[in-house]
């Protein structure tokens, strides 16, 4: 065999080979062997897990805490529930009721373990919650050492009303199965199934079975790669997926769905296979949604690093189920579009990118999102808002004429726009609050998604984007494929500035305090002589000295104020004419500070922020002033005509009908 | 269809000879909608002036600006927006935000709710003052005052018929229907569902309306007969030509529409201070809204000669005139 032959063969080899087993993923810590058996009619999964778990703390671990998140869908009773009041993000929860339940729980010497199990609730005492069990194990488990522990369980879906359930024929199965919590050195941290939070587990790798009715073949979607089809008993097929390096799983399945495929490919990046599990109403936004997620790995990637796994699945929720989409799972998201969606409106865009993104906040950053959930959500907003201003420039408002959809002609710009919701509720809570003890499901999201992407992009605009980009991808490389903290964030731009920037985290993430800079006051006069007595030849004289007598330019005064409860840095510029300008940074202590230009040129206007750095500033219509006789009447001259018009077309409209 | 086009165009005609009419129209709209003029004008020149916002303000408006503006100024519009953008949504108009309107948002409902009571005098007028071969603007003074009592009787119970309607047949039906749409295999079928619940009640408010409108035509055309009479007349009417008063209208609706959608093509606000300065573009608002009214008129007289194109027998305020049967518009040749 010639050293070519040898070669291709090699090659050829090498690509035979999964690619999974070359990815330098974690040791794993929670890995899980499940197999599954869906009954569409019953909405029900009969399954047996085999949980593969390692003491990774120092301590040993006498008991095992497993979140059975169905349980949150019991009934009324159940923390989810009594805290989401009945209410989801698409209106009322339906009374359709999920559940899980363990059957068979056995150790590693084939102790029956069930006996030993019962229900906790660590966050609100809930005796009626059943979202955690604790099991106490027959001997703790060393520092180190793995145990392994197999269950069946059986578990009953919802209508889908938050994230997970059935509608019709259409499957979203996730947070489905027994998941061992993270057990830290502090202990467990494994949280009940709260109204407005997400989900914290740890590293492993996943090898599930999906046993599915033969009308669902080749509709089958799921976290990681698809490596065995085959059928099975009569009527039936079976799926097999493996990933590695990842802590969660989530599948899908409806007859309904169009698969397409894709391929992103850049240099540096590296491949992923893209599969798009997508409704048939909306086949004219395939384009759409992979150009989407295309734009979110080469984004992300290019300032975080790249995107690690061969696939990543995307799946279009039907109508009806729309409560399923806008999630992420490890290498799997679902988005969400409406049938009429004009191109200017970002629909399918929007949240398929900020899905596509959470794969780095979230599925290789895996902070605590019941505890951080700004760490996965708010940064990744923040993200989002790059990427799709860089992609998409801006979005459109959106006007809903009876379900259709139309652009209208204002724009929504990213950042700023796109995160307004946040001034809204801007002192209801500090930022740094765990998701749970929010004061709503309004203030979550404010703060959460929108304070923080802000924040992010306020601090992006202080330190520069290349200095911003050094400290996002120190922290993403220290901490790939781990748990980081809001302070493991802050130690990285630290390092990656060389300066302390703990007070703006202080007065940002730990604060509930407004920022609002306006300009109060801004005047302009001639400069006239001085008036008074004057020293001359030793004598006081009533006339100014000839060098003072002749007044020149004008003078100036120009009065920046803070109005919030926060300082930051600020730059306030005043322009005079002939182009003078005059710059000048205010660090924001003390609530005013008075700028003076004596016989200086005319102020056309002083502004504060003039460079909109300061994105938290809760009120930007009063950052800049003119002088009284330079007032412009123009726009608000229209905008009244524009009224009158419209109030006069509103009593014609009123009056047609009767 | 040809009826009603002959109708409606017929009907334009008249309204284009008494143009008089549109202007009066024109001038109790302009003045309605002059009592917010002061309020907004104020506000916007307040926040707008000497702001370097206003220079992004003048051609487009400015998102950020609008949002800050709503939430730092509650009292100016309240949830108005939400109230109206409720008119165009799925679920339809939420009634329960009125109690949220503020400012110059609820002063806008109010003056809109003074100018259905209005209508009635107006309407009187016009359809008096098409009906008289010498009119002026005094004769649509008059005849408003003179039907103005009857029609608010008429307009009252039209309105209420048409929120009931709207209410019973598009919101309650959404209501009920609401957990079925969902369950719905697409949303094209959903929005079907939608367009057939907004058809329903455009066809019923549709027949409050031309019910409404062919009882004050008769009674106008008809004061000879008493007013039981006139009122069973005018139902009378209009079940016997409903297809062609059911044209009018929607040659009517398209006509407007198409006037709208010039106006949207067109924008003459658009580009700042490109294509209209403030001066022109104030004049273009005011002649789009001239010849609304003019359509709108037409519309009037062109029902009234679907139902009645005699004159009426009686001119009891013109001096000399005595009850003709004769079309008025025949010369007299000395």
């Amino acid at each position: 065999m010639s050293a070519a032959k040898v070669r291709v063969l090699v090659l050829a080899l090498g690509a035979l080979v999964p690619r999974l087993s070359a990815q330098p993923f974690p040791p794993p810590i929670a890995s899980y062997q499940i197999t599954c058996r869906l009954d569409p009619e019953k909405k029900t999964l009969d399954a047996n897990e085999v949980l593969t778990w390692k003491n990774n703390t120092s301590r040993p671990a006498p008991t095992l805490r497993l979140h059975l998140y169905l349980n949150a869908f019991r009934n009324t009773l159940s923390t989810f529930w009594r805290e989401s009041g009945g209410e989801a993000r698409d209106g009322k929860l339906p009374d359709s009721w999920g559940s899980i339940e363990i059957t068979r729980m056995t150790g590693p010497d084939g102790a029956d373990l069930l006996p030993a199990m019962r229900f906790i609730s660590p966050d609100d005492g809930n005796p009626d919650d059943r979202t955690v069990a604790e099991v106490i194990l027959p001997r703790p488990v060393a520092p180190g050492e793995t145990i392994s522990v197999a269950l069946d369980f059986a578990a009953r879906l919802p209508r889908v009303s938050v994230r997970t359930g059935y509608k019709d024929d259409f499957f979203m199965v996730v947070q489905w199965f027994p998941k061992v919590g993270v057990l830290q050195e502090s202990g467990w941290n494994c949280h009940q199934f709260h109204a407005w939070s997400e989900f914290f587990s740890d590293f492993g790798n996943y090898d599930v079975s999906i046993d599915v009715p033969a009308r669902y073949k080749g509709k089958v979607g799921a976290t990681g790669q698809r490596v065995e089809e085959r059928e099975t008993s009569a009527g039936r097929v079976l799926y097999r997926f493996r990933q590695d390096g990842v802590h969660d799983f989530a599948w899908t399945a409806d007859p309904s769905y169009v698969v397409l495929e894709d391929t992103f490919r850049e240099a540096g990046l590296g491949d992923v296979r893209l599969f798009l599990y997508l409704q048939p109403e909306h086949g004219a936004q395939a384009a759409r949604y992979f150009g989407a997620v295309k734009a979110a790995l080469s984004g992300y990637g290019r300032v975080l690093g790249a995107y690690p796994y061969p696939t990543l699945s995307i799946v279009d929720p039907p109508w009806g189920a729309r409560a399923a989409g806008g999630m992420e799972y490890p290498t799997l998201i679902t988005g969400g579009t409406p049938w009429s969606a004009p191109k200017s409106i970002l629909r399918p865009e929007a949240v398929t990118v900020h899905e596509a993104g959470h794969q780095f906040f979230y599925g290789l950053l895996a902070s605590n999102e019941f505890e951080e959930a700004w760490l996965d959500e708010g940064f990744n907003t923040y993200m989002t808002d790059r990427v799709l201003r860089a992609t998409y420039g801006s979005n459109r408002v959106d006007l809903d004429v009876f379900g259709l959809h139309f652009p209208l002609g204002i724009e929504i710009h990213y950042p700023l726009d796109a995160n307004r919701r946040y001034f809204e509720v801007a002192t209801w809570d500090v930022l740094a609050t765990p998701s749970w003890k929010f004061r709503s499901r309004v203030s979550y999201g404010a703060n959460v998604y929108s304070k923080t992407a802000l924040t992010l992009a306020t601090l992006e605009r202080l330190l520069g984007t290349p200095t911003m980009d050094r400290a996002l991808r120190l922290y993403a490389d220290r901490w790939r494929f781990q748990h980081p903290t809001t302070r493991d964030f802050m130690a990285a731009v630290n390092d990656a500035t060389g300066a302390d920037w703990t007070w703006f985290f202080d007065r940002t993430f730990f604060s509930s305090g407004v920022v609002d800079y306006a300009v109060a006051e801004a005047k302009t006069t001639p400069a006239k002589p001085p008036r008074g007595l004057f020293e001359r030849d030793g004598k006081l004289v009533p006339d100014p000295p000839a060098a003072l007598a002749k007044a020149r330019g004008w003078d100036s005064t120009v009065l920046v104020v803070n109005r919030g409860d926060v300082a930051l840095p600020v730059d306030v510029v005043l322009r005079f004419e002939n182009g003078h300008v005059y710059r000048s940074r205010w660090d924001g202590a003390g609530r005013w500070k008075r700028f003076r230009v004596s016989a200086g040129p005319k102020l056309l206007e002083a502004l504060v922020d003039p460079d909109e750095k300061i994105l938290l500033d809760a009120d930007r219509t009063n950052n800049g002033l003119r002088p009284e006789e330079d007032a412009d009447l123009r726009a608000a001259t229209r905008w009244t005509a524009r009224a009158v018009f419209w109030v006069q077309n509103m009593i014609d409209f009123m009056t047609v009908a009767w | 269809m040809p009826r009603a086009l002959a109708c409606f165009l017929r009907g334009l005609g008249k309204s284009l000879s008494k143009p008089y009419l549109a202007v009066a129209l024109w001038l109790m709209q302009l003045l309605i909608a002059a009592v917010l003029i002061l309020p907004i004008g104020n506000a916007l020149h307040a926040l707008l002036d000497r702001s370097p916002s206003g220079e992004k303000m003048v051609a487009v408006p400015d998102y950020g600006w609008w949002e800050t503006v709503r939430r730092t100024h509650p009292d100016v519009l309240g949830n108005f927006p939400e109230f109206a953008t409720g008119l165009l949504s799925p679920e339809g108009i939420k009634w329960s935000e009125i109690p949220g309107m503020r400012g110059v948002g609820a002063t806008a409902f109010g003056l809109a709710l003074l100018a259905i009571v209005l209508h009635a005098f107006a309407l009187g007028g016009t359809l008096g003052t098409l009906r008289e071969p010498s009119a002026s603007l005094v004769t649509f003074g008059r005849e408003g005052m003179r039907y103005m009592p009857a029609f608010l009787l008429f307009t009252f119970p039209a309105w209420g018929l048409a929120f009931a309607a709207y209410q019973w047949i598009y919101v309650g039906s959404g209501e009920a229907l609401r957990l079925r749409v969902r369950e719905l295999h697409t949303e094209q079928a959903a929005l079907a569902v939608t367009a057939l619940r907004l058809a329903a009640t455009l066809v019923a408010l549709a027949a409050i309306k031309l019910l409404a409108d062919a009882v004050r035509t008769v009674w106008v055309a008809r004061p000879d007969l008493p007013p039981v009479s006139r009122f069973l007349f005018g139902i009378g009417g209009a079940f016997a030509r409903p297809l062609r008063l059911l044209g009018i209208l929607g040659l009517y609706a398209v006509t407007t529409a198409g006037l709208y959608a010039i106006w949207l093509v067109a924008d003459p606000s658009a580009g700042g201070e490109a294509r209209f300065a403030l001066v022109p573009l104030i004049l273009t608002q005011q002649l789009f809204v001239f010849a609304r009214l003019l359509i709108k008129i037409g519309y009037y007289a062109g029902v009234s000669e679907a139902l009645t194109r005699a004159p009426s027998p009686e001119y009891s305020y013109v001096a000399g005139a005595a009850p003709a049967a004769e079309a008025p518009e025949a010369p007299t040749v000395p």
